[in-house]
């Protein structure tokens, strides 16, 4: 008992340093949270709410026209993103750690995209995929004597690509993550390795991709819910055409709350994108866990 | 024992911040409260002591505030001098009436939430999309009864007037113009064309299959697209709604009780898709990429030289030119062309709306000054200078000066209207009479009943499918987009 006291004493002070934290959380975070919910489940006028209409705004919502092509592209996205954006700041980071000369050149060059403005790139981005003979990428082609491509206005085009400036811009932030992970791995496995014989390959393969693998398996979580979570790049780029084609759950949403003024059903997607996330966090959890052990 | 407390603190932060929630709720509502009965005495005042002659005046002493949402944004050095202009006039006639710019650019993002924080201007300029969506939200005043009292209500033009209107007739805007859709073309790519009469007018087309032929012809002789046809979000489907008149189609059919029925895989709107369509495979005649092309970038492509043509209305020749670059002369406005269902032209208007919050003193004064900035019914010599002296600040800008296309129906304001436009007018007339004689003809149409942002929303996507698929099925799209359509009218 005397120890039980003691120990809460000692807690206390730490509890207290919390609450701050607490305060804003709660304020911020979980308050709006709840009242968003709330929102969910009532009509309103603007933000107030007026009549409570149990599962209607989320029912509105599944039935909205869009609603099917927004949540199955934002499952193209992940998709496309771990395909072409998971893989490539691995490689990345792993090539620049094996890097003797320029190292630094090579790291401030991979990240250099990541510097620029998320709307700066878009509208690059953008300029570079304009179909027809005004381009950049089709006066490229035009010049190696192929025709113009339709790029984003092909609708089996327009999430891949949208997937790959988005990689362009973000992939050297994590391939530096990776950098420093790679940097702490213990030098002499490496010198062993070496004398033993082994190139790159096998350094990699068995050194380097074994390290970075806890810490992939939490970039790739994230990702995930970054990513499910996308909305100014489709948004900017193809305004979510053509004909739906790169819509994204999040630009649904966005359309509900701003440009209709509906905040009710906005808030219900909003539910459900937080539910389908916490279901795949969980789920991913629970197979990495299960892989783990 | 650790958890125990941690569920403490937690549930404890909880209840405060939700306590500070409902506390701050209820400060808003008291204030709320409070501004009516302010209101209500100084509306209430001078009914009760009319008889006695002198006290009527006492409210008018009341200070009043007014932020002007539609003052000229900073750089608008010019037209805040003019704007200074209009409440120098004012304090002499309003010596209790603060006006405070308060320059506002309306945007759907940030609109609600000044709303409910009560940051709304007295007064702002919103889109023409934006009034019905407001209204049944009650984000704005209801201000029947000061045009009532002016002898404003019935000079508003009807068909205006419905689009600031609730069901029940209640109006809640002013209109600051009234537009209809024209086509706007680039004389000089015109005249690099050949396609110019011996005086030098531009020969438009009175066609959809004309504009197509004309187009072609642009395109070979100068490079430049003949059409910027826009497929990037609702605008699309707005411009579309215009062509599809032509081709003999209605969009939506208003049951008259209350129900709608969606008309969009008609065969006369499938006829003017496939139009649309040919425009792009058959004609190739388009800009690089509609699905890229909205109301604004519209305007810069025909400016500075991308296209010759543009569907635009009579209230944005400042956009090719005064925003573009486009010289004075080289802009043209002709009729919207016809088709085989006759020659329609989209009418609408752009209001001033005014906060909810604002009091009727508030509202009567912010009238006041549009009385003085001449965008009223109202003549008066306050009127006519304000009026002139905006005519004037457009021509030293290089914008178009052009009748204003009817708001109001009293034939004083228009008689003022149209001769300071002859005093000031810095155009050729003649490349904008097929315009002002298609509009005077009859065939002005305002915009399709029932969720029309929404059937914008699948004619667009209807759009970007034709225009990047050669092989699209215009009639099975065009089905969808009807069936889709008719579930969001039933569900309203």
């Amino acid at each position: 008992m005397k120890t039980k006291s003691k120990f809460r004493k000692k807690d206390l002070a730490g509890w207290l340093v919390m609450v701050p934290s607490l305060i804003l959380f709660a304020f911020y975070i979980w308050q709006p949270l709840i009242e968003n919910i709330r929102l969910s489940l009532y009509t309103a006028k603007r933000y107030e709410l007026v009549e409570f209409v149990g599962l209607d705004n989320y029912v509105r919502a599944v039935n909205s026209p869009d609603f099917m092509a927004a949540f199955s592209n934002t499952f193209e996205y992940i998709f496309w993103s771990l395909l072409i954006g998971f893989l490539v700041p691995i490689i990345v980071g792993i090539l620049i750690s094996e890097t003797v000369h320029f190292k630094g050149l090579f790291r401030v060059g991979v990240y250099f995209p990541n510097i620029m403005p998320s709307l700066a790139t878009v509208w690059i981005w953008s300029f570079f995929f304009t179909p027809g003979d005004t381009g950049v990428l089709n006066i490229l082609l035009g010049k190696l004597g192929i025709e113009p491509l339709m790029w984003l206005t092909d609708p089996d085009m327009t999430i891949p690509l949208i997937i790959v400036s988005m990689t362009w811009k973000s992939a050297g932030a994590t391939a530096l993550i990776y950098m420093a992970n790679i940097s702490s791995i213990n030098a002499d496995l490496y010198e062993a390795a070496t004398i033993d014989g082994a190139g790159i390959w096998q350094r990699t393969r068995y050194i380097t991709l074994p390290s970075v693998f806890g810490l992939a398996k939490t970039l790739l979580i994230l990702q995930v819910i970054s990513v499910f979570q996308i909305l100014q790049e489709p948004m900017v780029m193809t305004n979510g055409g053509p004909n739906n084609a790169s819509i994204s759950i999040m630009m649904l949403m966005y359309r509900y709350a701003f440009r209709d003024f509906n905040f009710p059903v906005a808030a219900a997607i909003s539910v459900m994108i937080c539910l389908v996330l916490v279901l795949l966090s969980g789920l991913y959890m629970k197979l990495t866990a299960a892989k783990d052990e | 024992m650790k958890k125990r407390l941690l569920v403490t603190l937690l549930a404890s932060v909880m209840i405060l911040t939700n306590l500070a929630g409902c506390a701050s709720d209820g400060g808003d509502t008291a204030t709320n409260e409070d501004e009516p009965v302010v209101e209500e005495r100084a509306v209430e005042e001078p009914a009760v002591e009319e008889p006695a002659e002198e006290p009527a005046e006492e409210p008018a002493e009341e200070p009043v505030t007014v932020t002007l949402g539609i003052w000229p944004e900073d750089t608008l050095v010019e037209d805040i001098a003019v704007h200074e202009g209009f409440v120098a006039t004012l304090a002499e006639t309003h010596p209790n009436v603060t006006y405070e710019p308060a320059y506002y650019r309306y945007a759907v993002d940030t609109f609600m939430p000044m709303v409910e924080s009560g940051n709304v201007p007295t007064i702002f300029e919103a889109w023409f999309t934006e009034p019905q969506k407001l209204i049944k939200q009650e984000a704005v005043a209801d201000i029947t009864d000061q045009l009532a009292a002016r002898g404003w209500l019935d000079a508003i033009s009807p068909a205006i007037k419905e689009l600031l209107s609730d069901a029940n007739g209640r109006v809640y805007g002013v209109p600051r113009d009234a537009y209809a859709l024209g086509l706007m073309l680039n004389v000089e790519l015109f005249t690099e064309a050949g396609l110019v009469d011996d005086a030098g007018y531009p020969l438009y087309p009175t066609t959809w299959e004309d504009l197509a032929e004309k187009a072609v012809i642009i395109k070979e002789q100068t490079g430049a697209a003949g059409l910027c046809l826009l497929a990037k979000d609702n605008s699309g489907g707005w411009h579309f709604s215009n062509i599809a008149w032509a081709f003999g189609a209605t969009l939506c059919v208003d049951n008259g009780d209350g129900t709608f029925t969606s008309n969009l895989a008609s065969p006369e709107a499938i006829a003017a898709m496939e139009y649309v369509k040919s425009l792009k495979w058959e004609y190739d005649v388009l800009t690089a990429d509609p699905t890229n092309e909205d109301w604004g970038t519209g305007f810069t492509a025909l400016g500075t030289g991308a296209a010759a043509m543009y569907i635009g209305a009579n209230d944005a020749v400042n956009q090719p030119t005064q925003v573009n670059g486009l010289p004075l002369e080289s802009l043209a406005l002709c009729a919207i062309p016809a088709g085989p269902g006759g020659q329609f032209s989209l009418m609408g208007g752009t209001p001033y709306m005014f906060s909810k919050d604002a009091t009727p003193a508030e509202i009567e004064a912010a009238l006041d000054y549009l009385v003085v900035f001449g965008k009223s019914p109202e003549v008066t010599e306050a009127s006519i200078a304000g009026m002139r002296a905006d005519n004037q600040n457009k021509a030293d800008n290089g914008v178009p000066i052009i009748p204003r296309f009817a708001c109001w129906v009293g034939q004083d304001i228009l008689d003022a209207e149209a001769q300071i436009i002859e005093e000031l007018g810095n155009v050729d007339t003649g490349m904008y009479q097929s315009y002002f004689d298609a509009t005077k003809a009859g065939g002005l149409r305002t915009e399709e009943p029932g969720l029309t942002q929404d059937m914008y929303a699948e004619l667009t996507k209807v759009l970007q499918a034709v225009l990047t698929d050669e092989d699209a099925d215009t009639a099975a799209l065009m089905e969808t987009a009807n069936s889709n359509y008719q579930a969001l009218l039933d569900a309203m």
